[in-house]
């Protein structure tokens, strides 16, 4: 592993006009009162460190300008920072363990030679990151504590240790490079290990034991992580992409129809990724790489894997390559499949080929060579109706008088997916639904919906009990006429008109699902008595009696008794067709 | 309700059957408190071949608000698996997501639940429909007469059920009323049809048995009448 590390030096002063006065940020959390957390250069000049009290930095430099520290906009910062930095490596971790040394961290594993080897690359990160007014130091190192201590502790700009030469790079480093306790330095200090390469030449067991609790411990474990011995976990800021194409371009595109230039290239780059391996994208993430040191990004999902290049073009573009804010122009652009799947070769569905040839809509016109009885396959004319859509195309037989055959597209879940997609991707995943049925009997509850998907649904619908066709959001109240109190009305009024009720039909009783109770809610849940009626009009409805007349049939506290055993109440809910 | 009148009994117009459904038609409920049977009558139209490719419905906020939102429990009978609910924030993506589908040649027929269309989009619709091999109807909220380019146009009211099989006070098998209010193949009617308990299916009622008859062909009676 050979990551760099870099690290945002001291944040710039505000609006540049104090640039060359002593400057700091003030963090009010500290148990000690205002403490310094950051300053810049010629504060640090004036011998202010970072930790002192802001008072005690006040009586020695009276100029001292300060503000505010806000660690989470820092943090936020260096996170857009760590998906820019993508541009070099998929795997960019946030290390943000200490404050006051945050920095990126980078696994370049068998990528320097990308960017012209470790030294121009080392040389890149720092221009650009210069370029866009972020000072920085980097470092590259076999692992990532070496790098870490490298950034952060020696004097060159662009530290390199070379591969298997850990041990020396470090040797003359001081121990803050092995990122430990402030107590443990002080220890380490007092024993007179100055230089991590003290350490090297001490008996292990002895170290450990030096120290009290697990100081110890943490000390040899550092050192293990720094020289490579003890591996080191890192949590990238995303996880890396599955596949990714990347492309540079010599003078930054500035405008959408540069990017569309581009797209087909990548595009066509990651489906023979994704082909060669068998397996098809199920969200892909076009990144464009801005001059400021920016990222702009869109995203599309697939509801079935592919690796189509013309369906992924065109699904990015239905997202829409203007939601890509290019800034003052983007000088790498990146396609990524951020999660694929396996594609398995579909057999085409014989039976539904034969059903598109019984489909009887009127059809396009049939070709024009055309045989005469269409008994001889071998006569039969094929035109192609003139829709580029199609993909996938069967010839089926058109047995009729007139003869000659059509292309009839094959139903396949390909094409669907192919539509699904497009939907999807412009209309958003939660507005392309299908239905699902759910195991309970509140009709509300009993099914929902789920972003769609090319198979289809497979619903546990019970033949006997009719439903309406349209059911209302929620419930509205009626008010009702009834003959007899446990009855269906005899009159009832909906939406400000009355009806009379000519036919009824019920009750369908429906209790409450008491093992559901939602302490939310506002009132608890009653039994229902569902009714079908039909009115004079001959319009039919599906009402519900919510509440009991005597008593409700669940055991449940006085307090909420009273509650429930309000009147009952008429409700519209569905109507049929 | 215009006269009706029995006219050629042993024949009634095939239009009346989903199977000759044109590639673009035109639904609207008689009296917006029609809605459902307008529905029913659009999905009887869109589902009634046999096809296994999905359905597309298309709807507007304002739609769902108004009429309700759709049941896939109740819609057993016209293949609620092979749905794709569309739910569009506003009817230009519906009619945009109709148009594609149609288009596509994936789904089998797709109904658009809008407003106010414009005659140049329901050309668009109908030219999607033949290029794709689909069927699209529009189900409208009322009966309008804007120009459109769909081949026929329906106006459906509820009608009072017919007789239930073991209650007498129990709401019988759905009955609707469908005037074809515009056609380009022939003359407009009108015919009172009921919904089959077995099959699901629309059927013209016969004028005297008073039971609904098979959809799948054409019914050997079955009452015409004129507009």
């Amino acid at each position: 592993m050979r990551p760099d590390r870099r690290r945002p030096g001291d944040t710039p002063p505000p609006e540049g006009v104090f640039a060359g006065a002593p400057f700091a940020l003030i963090d009010k959390a500290g148990a000690h009162g205002l403490t310094l957390s950051a300053l810049n250069e010629p504060a640090r000049a004036a011998g202010l460190y970072r930790g002192q009290a802001h008072a005690d930095a006040c009586a020695i430099l009276p100029a001292l300008i300060s503000a505010p520290a806000e660690p989470e906009r820092d943090l936020a910062m260096l996170r857009r920072l760590a998906l820019w930095a993508e541009r070099f490596s998929p795997s960019v971790t946030v290390d943000a363990r200490v404050p006051g040394y945050e920095g990126l961290l980078l696994d370049m594993t068998g990528g320097a030679h990308l960017f012209g080897g470790e030294a121009a690359l080392l040389a890149e990160i720092r221009t650009r990151l210069a370029a866009a007014d972020i000072p920085a130091r980097v470092a590259m190192a076999d692992t990532p504590a070496a790098a870490w201590a490298l950034a952060r502790f020696t004097a060159s700009p662009d530290p390199i240790a070379a591969a298997g030469r850990t041990r020396e790079a470090l040797a003359g480093l001081p121990v803050e490079g092995l990122r430990l306790e402030p107590q443990v330095l002080t220890l380490l200090k007092r024993f007179g290990l100055k230089r991590i390469g003290d350490l090297y030449n001490l008996p292990r067991a002895g170290l450990d034991r030096r120290f009290r609790g697990e100081a110890g411990q943490r000390v040899v474990e550092r050192l293990d992580q720094a020289l490579g011995v003890l591996n080191e976990a890192m949590t990238p800021e995303r996880p890396p992409p599955l596949y990714r194409l990347w492309t540079p371009f010599a003078e930054p595109v500035i405008d959408i129809p540069g990017v569309e230039f581009h797209l087909p290239r990548l595009a066509r780059g990651l489906a023979d990724q994704l082909t060669r391996a068998g397996q098809g994208a199920r969200r892909l993430s076009l990144t464009g790489f801005r001059v400021d040191g920016r990222v702009t990004r869109i995203e599309a999902g697939l509801s079935a894997p592919s690796a189509a290049p013309e369906h992924m073009l065109r699904l990015l573009k239905e997202k829409g390559l203007e939601a890509l804010d290019l800034g003052f122009g983007i000088d790498a652009l990146m396609l990524n499949a951020d999660l694929a799947e396996a594609v398995g070769a579909k057999q085409g569905d014989i039976q539904s080929a034969a059903a598109g040839k019984r489909r009887n809509e009127p059809l396009p016109p049939c070709g024009e060579g055309v045989g005469d009885g269409g008994a001889d396959a071998a006569l039969w004319g094929f035109t192609r109706p003139d829709n580029p859509n199609r993909q996938r195309l069967t010839p089926t037989p058109n047995p009729s008088p007139q003869g000659g055959g059509e292309w009839r597209p094959a139903p396949s879940s390909g094409e669907a997916a192919d539509l699904i997609d497009r939907l999807q991707a412009k209309l958003g995943d939660s507005a392309v639904l299908r239905p699902q049925t759910r195991e309970s009997w509140i009709p509300e509850r009993s099914e929902t919906w789920v972003p769609a998907t090319p198979e289809a649904a497979d619903l546990d619908i019970a033949k006997d009990r009719p439903r309406p066709i349209l059911l209302l959001e929620r419930p509205e109240q009626i008010q009702t006429l009834a003959g007899v109190p446990d009855s269906a009305p005899a009159h009832f009024t909906w939406r400000r008109v009355v009806r009379r009720v000519i036919k009824a039909e019920g009750p369908e009783r429906l209790s409450a699902e008491w093992w559901r109770a939602d302490p939310n809610a506002a009132r608890p849940a009653r039994t229902r008595d569902y009714y079908r009626v039909e009115d004079d009009k001959g319009r039919r409805y599906w009402l519900f009696r919510e509440g009991l007349y005597d008593r409700e049939d669940i055991q449940i506290d006085a307090e909420t008794k009273a509650e429930i055993d309000r009147p009952p109440t008429w409700w519209m809910h569905g109507v049929f067709a | 309700m215009p006269s009706t009148l029995l006219i050629n009994p042993s024949q009634p117009d095939p239009a009346v059957y989903p199977r000759a459904c044109e590639p673009l038609e035109e639904v609207g409920a008689a009296e917006p408190a029609d809605a459902a049977a307008a529905l029913a009558f659009a999905l009887e139209r869109l589902t009634g071949a046999e096809d296994s490719r999905p359905w597309l419905l298309a709807t507007t906020p304002m739609w769902l608000r108004e009429r309700g939102r759709p049941f896939a429990r109740g819609m057993e009978r016209f293949a609620p698996g092979r749905l794709i609910w569309v739910r569009a924030e506003k009817e230009a993506a519906a009619l945009w997501a109709l148009e594609e589908a149609l288009k596509s040649g994936a789904v089998a027929g797709g109904l658009g639940c809008v407003e106010q269309p414009a005659f140049v989009t329901t050309r668009r619709l109908e030219f999607a429909a033949r290029a794709g091999g689909a069927r699209g109807v529009l189900l409208r909220a009322g009966p309008v007469s804007d120009l459109s380019a769909a081949r026929r146009r329906w106006r459906i009211g509820a009608a009072p059920s017919g007789q239930a099989a073991f209650d007498a006070a129990a709401p019988g098998p759905a009955r609707i009323r469908a005037e074809l209010v515009r056609r380009r193949d022939g003359p407009p009617g009108c015919w009172e049809l009921e919904q089959d308990n077995e099959t699901g299916r629309f059927g013209v009622v016969a004028g005297l048995a008073g039971h609904g008859l098979d959809a799948s062909g054409p019914a050997p009676a079955g009452r015409h009448a004129a507009a």
